[in-house]
């Protein structure tokens, strides 16, 4: 599903963010990559959704080589992976429910697919109570999970969360990871960037260590080793 | 799919124009001081234009002839006039052509009607009316007809208005040069506000443009709005200026009847008969210099 082969990103002048990195990711695992603060993860993100292009090697996302995307091609790449950064970002005058919809209009979906859509993903992530709320009357894990639930919206194959507990306390933080896991069952390959020992710990699925933009550790069942 | 989303692209830029309504407005204000310049500069025009073709039609030379002139000698007289390189038009006005235009003209005025019952005779001599074709050879033309010594000429009306066709030309000249000047400030601080009043609008949608760029929106569908508020400014800008020309030009209008008395010079009417050219191209005019000045902005500043 994803694969990096030799994958450099060498920000100017000369911060090497990712260096020779492979690898390979098959559909529906759940991945964990955790490393320290500055270590490249995010970086790994951008690369994924053509943010930013590579200094060097190759990145096949579904068989598609992403490598050199064009800035047109970028919004296609996009609705096939959802994002969930670790701010919540919502537009604080518009309902979850609104945001969720806003996802699906500037993409130009019907109305009548919208109304398909939306309900569902919010009932996926547990917010079919408060979906008419605004994001500044609801709890940071429920702005959370509504980020994610309009990373749903096109019906993903990938999804990536950087750090989406990032800002949480850890009953939230669990609760989202119940979420992301729901969500791998579903077929959805997860790519789940963490600082969160006890996260990690609990998955007991595969764990990516990356260090100064190296690859360190990749474990089946992993744990979180720094 | 694609009428959805223009329809969509729209709301978003009305949101956007109501959002940052001062802006809006300062927007097409300047938009509408731009638009007075220009129009102010077309109606300067159109008054020379009138002024210049008022003293043209008292640039004609009248050449009286004998009263008892045979008509076939004046038409020889004419047609040889007629072939002069510098002439235009020679007109022949017959005695009972002359008799009947003087009668016309005093048709107000009893008393002199009257003289003329008394006089019992047509006291008026046929004459030959000669339209320069080219102002600018006058004099040649003087020389060419006074070079014409026929009998049948009896006095020679020569008077010259060039100076004063030449002074008009030249006021007219150098407000619209001044018209210009200023129409095309305008212009350019009109591209200045609209290109900060995107950027501004863009600024403020950090947010959204940042989340639409995440899920996915086609790199048009994030450009649009903005393209589209600088079409939505020029656009009221010339409703604007519509409603505020009409009742300017209605109150400067009889003091030009008043000025040009005796010509007939109609700005109102002007701007009525040609109000779909003027106002359309104006408003093509301004929303492609705001599409382009949103279109650097967009592209300066919509990459988040
Ligand atoms: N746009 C950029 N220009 C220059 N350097 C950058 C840029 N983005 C990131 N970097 C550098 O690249 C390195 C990796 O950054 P990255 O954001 O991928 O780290 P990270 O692993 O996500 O860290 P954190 O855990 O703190 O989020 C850092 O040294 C960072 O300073
Ligand atoms: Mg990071």
């Amino acid at each position: 599903m994803i694969k990096l082969e030799n994958i450099s990103k060498i920000y100017p002048p000369d911060i090497k963010a990712l260096y020779k990195v492979n690898l390979h990711i098959k559909p529906g695992e759940f991945v964990s990559i955790v490393g320290r603060s500055g270590t490249g993860k995010t970086t790994l993100v951008k690369l994924l959704i053509g943010e930013e292009r590579p200094s060097q090697g190759k990145i096949i996302v579904g068989g598609w080589d992403i490598t050199n995307i064009g800035q047109a091609e970028v919004p296609v790449l996009r609705r096939q992976i959802g994002v969930v950064f670790q701010d919540f970002k919502l537009l604080n005058r518009k309902t979850l429910f609104e945001n969720v919809c806003f996802a699906l209009q500037v993409c130009g979906e019907p109305q009548s697919k919208i109304n398909g859509i939306v309900p569902q993903v919010l009932k996926i992530v547990g917010l079919e109570n408060k979906m008419h709320r605004y994001p500044s009357t609801v709890s940071g894990g429920e702005q959370q999970r509504a980020v994610i639930a309009r990373a749903l919206v096109h019906r993903p194959k990938i999804l990536l969360a950087d750090e989406p507990t990032g800002n949480l306390d850890s009953i939230n933080a669990d609760e989202i990871i119940e979420i992301l896991q729901k969500i791998n069952k579903f077929g959805t390959t997860v790519l789940l960037v963490t600082h969160n020992r006890d996260v990690v710990n609990k998955l007991r699925k595969r764990v990516i260590t990356i260090e100064n933009g190296l690859i360190v550790g990749d474990q089946a069942v992993g744990k979180y080793i720094l | 799919m694609f009428l959805l989303s223009i329809l969509r692209v729209i709301k978003f830029s009305l949101q956007d124009f109501v959002r940052n309504i001062w802006l809006s407005v300062i927007t097409i204000i300047i938009i509408v001081l731009a638009l007075i310049s220009v129009n102010l500069l077309l109606v300067v025009k159109v008054l020379g234009t009138a002024t210049v073709n008022a003293v043209k039609e008292k640039v004609d030379i009248s050449l009286y002839l004998k009263s008892e002139s045979e008509e076939s000698r004046i038409l020889a007289l004419r047609s040889k006039i007629s072939s002069l390189g510098s002439v235009q038009e020679v007109i022949y006005i017959s005695k009972q052509e002359a008799i009947d235009s003087f009668r016309e003209k005093h048709k107000n005025n009893p008393e002199i009607l009257a003289a003329l019952l008394e006089l019992g005779r047509n006291p008026l001599s046929p004459s030959l009316v000669i339209k320069p074709k080219d102002i600018n050879n006058y004099e040649e033309l003087i020389v060419s007809l006074n070079k014409i010594d026929d009998q049948l000429i009896e006095s020679r009306n020569f008077d010259d208005h060039r100076a004063m066709l030449a002074k008009v030309n030249d006021i007219t000249e150098k407000a619209s040069r001044v018209g210009l000047a200023i129409s095309l400030l305008f212009i350019l601080i009109t591209i200045l506000v609209v290109y900060n009043t995107v950027r501004v609008a863009i600024y403020t949608h950090k947010r959204e443009i940042g989340i639409m760029k995440l899920v996915g929106a086609s790199n048009w569908f994030i450009r649009a709005p903005y393209l589209i508020s600088g079409i939505i400014y020029g656009f009221l800008g010339v409703v604007a200026i519509i409603i505020i020309l009409y009742p300017l030009l209605s109150f400067i209008q009889p003091y030009l009847e008043v000025f040009f008395y005796g010509f007939k010079v109609n700005i109102l009417e002007y701007y009525n008969s040609n109000f779909f050219t003027i106002f359309g191209l104006e408003f093509l005019a301004v929303t492609l210099v705001n599409f382009l000045a949103s279109l650097v902005a967009v592209g300066k500043y919509s990459k988040v």
